[in-house]
């Protein structure tokens, strides 16, 4: 993998000049944390992407930290119930900036099928959600983009949905 | 649901015959339902009678299934039959001796919802009558711990009542996140 950040200058092939803000971002795109959520059937699909067949690892998000104080990428995947919603909230609140967050599957993003009183529809209502992914459940190749479209947020040097509602 | 069915008298089943004998003013009825029997029960009754299933030696319903219950406001059909008690509760039980089913329902009208509890039986029925606390409103008496066990503790209303309506009540759309965390 190369250093692909921007202006660079190179003096006998050996120095590479950057700004403090593409090496951080660089650092935090290739090492995303999940703090996994998983409550329902796309849960499962998230432990496939994880598992060596799609294996996440490739893309440097490997390591599942079941602590939100130790992650910055939340992944809900799955119902969220109005008696898990504090719950969800309270770990993305516990999560250090900057953090960002995949709602993945139907359910999450919208209530999927299950328009009733116990399932909140769409977890954007409560915390901000930077991607979402489609599908009932979706494969993990989509969980797998969706990561990868959140490193590209990171490497653009764009915040997380988090911080722009904070300072909106 | 047919209440006035001949049963033949040779091939009716030994939990029926032993009911009619030991506890024949606890029954308000008597189906079959794909092969499993059904009893309609007295709810001043209702703990004898299961009390009878689960200690008679021949019979030993000795597991309790599924406690639940059936909320029947729009099934005219089956209020006019017992005399319209808006819920019935329903115990599924099951013989490992006799490896049968029996399913006793036992007929709560709104204006009194109490039905003495099962948990003096079978400690199983804990969870489950809190359950059927939770989803309609049934009180269990002596039970325990009759508190929600699905539902928020917060939360008003019993929802698999007929007239909770599917969406809520707005609940999904409202938190109180400092509440809840605090
Ligand atoms: S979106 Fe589909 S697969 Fe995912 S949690 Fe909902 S029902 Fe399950």
């Amino acid at each position: 993998m190369g250093l692909d950040f921007g202006p660079s200058g190179e003096q006998d092939g050996n120095i590479i000049t950057t700004t403090i803000d593409k090496v951080v971002n660089w650092g935090r795109k290739n090492s995303l944390w999940p703090m996994p959520f998983g409550t329902a059937c796309c849960a499962i699909e998230m432990m496939a992407t994880l598992a060596s067949k799609f294996d996440l690892s490739r893309f440097g998000s490997e390591a599942i930290r079941f602590s939100p104080r130790q992650s910055d990428l939340l992944i809900v995947s799955g119902r969220i119930s109005i008696k898990m919603m504090p719950v969800l909230k309270r770990i993305y609140d516990q999560m250090p900036d900057p953090k960002w967050v995949i709602s993945m599957g139907a359910c999450a993003s919208c209530g999927g099928v299950f328009d009733t009183y116990t399932l909140i529809q769409g977890v954007d209502q409560f915390i901000p959600v930077d991607v979402y992914i489609p599908g009932c459940p979706p494969r993990p190749e989509d969980l797998i983009d969706a990561v990868l479209q959140v490193q590209e947020k990171i490497s653009s040097g764009a915040s997380p949905k988090g911080v722009e509602v904070i300072y909106e | 649901m047919n209440e006035e069915k001949e049963v033949e008298e040779h091939s009716k089943p030994l939990v029926l015959e032993k009911l009619e004998a030991a506890h024949a003013d606890a029954l308000l009825a008597q189906d079959e339902s794909r092969g499993t029997v059904v009893v309609v029960v007295r709810k001043e009754r209702v703990y004898a009678v299961l009390e009878y299933l689960k200690t008679d030696s021949e019979l030993a319903y000795n597991y309790l299934v599924d406690v639940t219950a059936v909320d029947n406001s729009r099934m005219e059909s089956e209020l006019m039959r017992f005399d319209y008690a808006r819920f019935m509760v329903v115990y599924q039980l099951y013989s490992y001796q006799g490896q049968c089913r029996v399913r006793v329902k036992v007929p709560v009208h709104e204006n009194d919802l109490s039905i003495p509890s099962a948990t003096g039986l079978w400690r199983g029925a804990n969870w489950l009558e809190r359950e059927t606390y939770d989803m309609f409103g049934i009180h269990f008496e002596g039970h325990p711990d009759l508190r929600r066990i699905l539902m928020p503790d917060d939360f008003e209303g019993h929802p698999l009542r007929k007239d909770y309506p599917l969406q809520g009540r707005g609940e999904r759309e409202r938190f109180n996140f400092d509440k809840q965390n605090a």
